[in-house]
């Protein structure tokens, strides 16, 4: 029997308005509020709602349908503001005692590059949120864009996770296979769960690709893939905006994901799970990852986010505002900081070599350019430190 | 700061009565050395393997017999030269007036069978009608028409390159240089007189562009045998009335590249006598070569060009050799160009004011001379930063490389900018680079700044941003120079002979 784990990621940065450097000490919001609210609107109108009432769905229709979520706090947040029908959704969902909720930072942040004990107070914070929202306690951990290593799977068993997900690259895989449990080799008694990124990606990437060679993508063939796919389970980790927005509704996606339960039902060999059921097995090896490996790009490092010398230099001035931000008390700094530590706002300066990978980067950026995006972060960053400064009692 | 300024500048434009204010022609000086030491860099050669057009232009080259072509030419007429006429000017204006005359008047040639080679392939022979010349050039068009007549020779093609001014040591290998009043000119008629008879000898400068002009015109016209021409190639409006009689005459193919148009110069107050002579370069050309997809937008809505007759070359440049580590740059915002009223040089000015009490280590620099200099002195005064600007006056081409290269920061503020080559330089030598959303040279690299010609605010941002952030300035700067080293004019040269060969193809089937 092989399970299959369907993982789908919501998050939506809070994205900055323009803060140049003139609004220096203006007072003026770092974020843009109504843009994001109103993208928030769209992508609800074009993937969340038409998505998740599927789902629903498909959960009264299968009873062996599972399902898991990973949902950030900066969706939570723009969700209650700009669509609360879509958290009410998602309640309904994880009521249906089908779904496994899947931790993570607070912020979908770069939280796990800075000092501690910063990761572990915004994985308690997005922990409580999941307990106040869903009214469960998730056992599985997925680090910002799937990040993975030892040190990370240290964390994660440290603060009592039962399993960690990451991506099935054959770099840390070494000739394995990516659809057997494993266990950390730094943390033994925690479940490493590896995406199928070809399988994965079929859907999330290449649904829509007229020029694939296996396009139109069907549930049936796709159920016939995974069928022929052995191994302990089949980690499907992919973006929810991947059903309607990434892929649009005219590709037939939306129906993709309405017939696929159906599909694998055919199959006796597939049983869906959650990754907290998936965990539940012994592993079969274990895996060693001393280097932090993601899911982006094709070098699946931390490029995407740190690649360059903009990137760097941001993430650098972070960690030194984080420590200003730190001395005082004020939340509103905080959460300023901990918005601008936000994945998403270093993916925007990407300055890759890689055409493909620059196309994806500049797909999901609101920028014209990294270079926009470098200068906008920066001058809000300096402002928030002199802000930081004067709280402290520091002259700006 | 307010989108007000761009009219008050326009009347100011408009005001003007100096031809030299308003025209893109040049700045003649009293003989100025030229010759290889002059040049921008003393790099020489290709930097990339040779394209496969290029190599088939090569392999055409070499197996092409010499005499093949001339053969299939019918005999020209030689063409009647105009009697001498006691008075300089009154002669000038006589074959003026008859080349015009031959030039727009079709019925004034008489019909021949189109000798013209078969040259989908094979070796030109190009008659490049010019204007400016490096080193002394005051914009994009004596750059361009010279790098790629350099290239054109290289790739084998025979390239007689016409010039108003006669000037000693010109030395471009394969390129024969052609002036009023040269070696050739006395060798036939001992009475031409040289162009520099116009120059005022009090201000070194040309007084009337048009009487320039049509001396030039008149000259080309009435050029001698230059043996089998293929195209004739004007650039901008000097010679487009001569340039379209020769092509006449020696039934070659007329193209015509526009680096900037009188509309854009004059800020929307053309010049009469100039836009005339545009529009009839761009009505009478086979091919019409814009520097920039903006500027051949313009040529089709403006002048009515037909979108299936204008291309787009642009320019390009050298890669510069050595520029300075980012770490070692002093702290210099700069622009260099002319001090005309269509760079927009005001907006800098108001940008660095807005900038320079933040950044009191910074030296903001204007290079480059023109007739808004007392204007922009006066600006520069009245904005408290008479001390933080610096006005370098007329640049060497030396330093124009050397502070392109040292810069912390390049603006070409530009209200109306066809191409920007300045730009692209600053770009080739690493230096981080801030244009206006109206240059053509944005549209082959994102690896810039671009900000409304307009908004001040804006562009003390940018400065501000690329002074403070030193990541941006590296990465700005090194990204920028990989795109503005991507091609070089070897390319364009190459793009420009397509042109050629399509300006041939359409003359001989009509």
């Amino acid at each position: 029997m092989t399970q299959v784990v369907w993982q789908l990621h919501l998050h939506q940065p809070w994205r900055l308005g323009r803060f140049r450097y003139l609004d220096l000490g203006s007072g003026r919001s770092y974020f843009d509020h109504p843009r994001n609210l109103e993208i928030f609107r769209r992508v609800a109108d074009r993937s969340y709602r038409p998505a998740l009432d599927r789902l629903l769905n498909l959960f009264d229709e299968f009873d062996e349908f599972r399902l898991s979520l990973s949902v950030t706090g900066t969706f939570l947040e723009q969700a209650r503001e700009a669509a609360p029908d879509v958290v009410e959704r998602l309640q309904a969902l994880v009521g249906t005692g089908r779904v496994g909720l899947v931790a993570e930072t607070y912020y979908h942040s770069l939280a796990f590059l800075m000092p501690p004990p910063e990761l572990r107070e915004e994985v308690e914070l997005h922990r409580e949120l999941l307990r106040q929202t869903f009214h469960q306690d998730p056992r599985t951990l997925r680090m910002t864009e799937l990040a993975y290593s030892d040190q990370l799977a240290r964390f994660a068993e440290a603060r009592g996770f039962r399993a960690m997900l990451a991506e099935g690259w054959p770099g840390i895989l070494h000739g394995n296979s990516p659809t057997y449990r494993y266990c950390a080799v730094s943390a033994p008694t925690l479940t490493v769960l590896m995406r199928h990124f070809p399988l994965s990606d079929d859907i999330a990437f290449r649904f829509s690709a007229r020029d694939w060679s296996e396009y139109p993508l069907t549930s049936e063939k796709f159920a016939r893939w995974l069928a022929a796919t052995p191994g302990d389970f089949i980690g499907l980790f992919m973006d929810f905006e991947t059903f309607g927005e990434h892929q649009p509704a005219e590709s037939g996606i939306l129906e993709f994901l309405t017939h696929l339960p159906g599909a694998v039902r055919s199959y006796p060999q597939l049983a869906w799970a959650t990754v907290d059921e998936a965990a539940q097995g012994p592993p079969r090896d274990t895996v060693a990852s001393p280097e932090i490996v993601t899911w982006a790009d094709e070098r699946r490092d931390l490029g995407a986010w740190l690649g360059n010398d903009l990137q760097r230099s941001a993430l650098e001035a972070a960690q030194k505002v984080g420590r200003l931000v730190r001395l005082t008390e004020e939340t509103e700094l905080w959460t300023d900081w901990r918005r601008l530590l936000t994945s998403d706002h270093f993916y925007y300066m990407y300055v890759g070599g890689n055409p493909a990978d620059r196309r994806v980067h500049q797909h999901f950026s609101n920028y014209p350019n990294p270079f926009d995006a470098y200068a906008n972060y920066m001058n809000a960053l300096t402002d928030l430190r002199r802000r930081a400064l004067a709280a402290s009692g520091h002259p700006a | 700061m307010t989108k007000s300024r761009a009219p008050a500048r326009r009347r100011r434009a408009a005001s003007s009565g100096a031809a030299r204010r308003r025209s893109g022609g040049p700045t003649v000086r009293r003989p100025t050395p030229v010759g290889p030491s002059g040049r921008r860099t003393t790099s020489s050669g290709s930097r990339r393997k040779p394209e496969p057009s290029r190599a088939a232009d090569a392999t055409a080259r070499r197996t092409r017999s010499p005499g093949t072509a001339r053969s299939r030419r019918r005999p020209q007429a030689k063409p009647k030269r105009t009697a001498p006429a006691s008075s300089r000017l009154t002669r000038a204006e006589q074959s003026f007036l008859e080349a015009m005359a031959r030039a727009t008047s079709r019925k004034a040639t008489p019909e021949t069978p189109s000798p013209l080679r078969a040259v989908s392939e094979g070796p030109l022979h190009i008659v490049m009608v010019g204007w400016e010349f490096p080193p002394d050039h005051s914009g994009g068009l004596g750059v361009h028409s010279y790098e790629i007549v350099r290239e054109l020779a290289q790739l084998g093609h025979k390239v007689t390159f016409l010039l108003p001014e006669a000037r000693p040591h010109w030395e471009v290998s394969g390129v024969d240089f052609r002036a009023p009043g040269d070696a050739q000119d006395r060798a036939k008629t001992p009475d031409t007189e040289p162009l520099r008879a116009y120059v005022s000898p009090e201000t070194g400068t040309i007084t009337n562009l048009s009487e320039v002009a049509d001396f030039y015109n008149t000259w080309i016209a009435d050029l001698g045998e230059l043996g089998p021409v293929d195209v004739v190639h004007v650039h901008d409006w000097f010679g487009t009335i001569g340039g379209a009689a020769l092509a006449r005459r020696e039934h070659a193919a007329l193209v015509v590249t526009i680096h900037s148009t009188e509309y854009d110069r004059s800020l929307d107050h053309p010049w009469t006598d100039i836009l005339r002579r545009e529009e009839h370069g761009i009505a009478q050309a086979d091919r019409v070569i814009a520097v920039s997809r903006h500027l051949r937008e313009q040529l089709i809505r403006r002048y009515g060009a037909p979108p299936d007759r204008v291309r787009v070359v642009y320019n390009a440049v050298r890669p510069a050799e050595g520029p300075a580590s980012p770490d070692h740059r002093p702290p210099t915002v700069i622009y260099i160009g002319r001090l005309a009223a269509m760079k927009g040089i005001d907006t800098f000015l108001k940008a660095a004011a807005r900038v320079a009490p933040s950044f009191p280590e910074v030296q903001f620099v204007v290079g480059g001379e023109g007739p808004e200099l007392p204007h922009l002195l006066h600006l520069a005064a009245s904005l408290g930063i008479a001390d933080r600007v610096m006005f370098l006056g007329r640049v060497s081409e030396a330093e124009r490389t050397y502070l392109l290269s040292h810069a912390s920061v390049f603006v070409l503020p530009s209200v109306v900018e066809p191409f920007g080559i300045a730009a692209l330089e600053a770009m080739a030598a690493g230096t981080p680079t801030i244009v206006s959303k109206t240059s053509g040279v944005a549209e082959i690299s994102a690896n810039l700044f671009r900000v409304d010609f307009w908004d001040v605010e804006e562009f003390a941002n940018r400065i501000a941003e690329l002074l403070l952030y030193p990541a941006l300035s590296k990465t700005l700067g090194s990204q920028g120079r990989e795109d503005a080293v991507r091609e070089g004019w070897r390319e364009r040269a190459l793009e420009t002979v397509q042109v050629y060969r399509e300006a041939i193809r359409d003359r001989r089937s009509t």
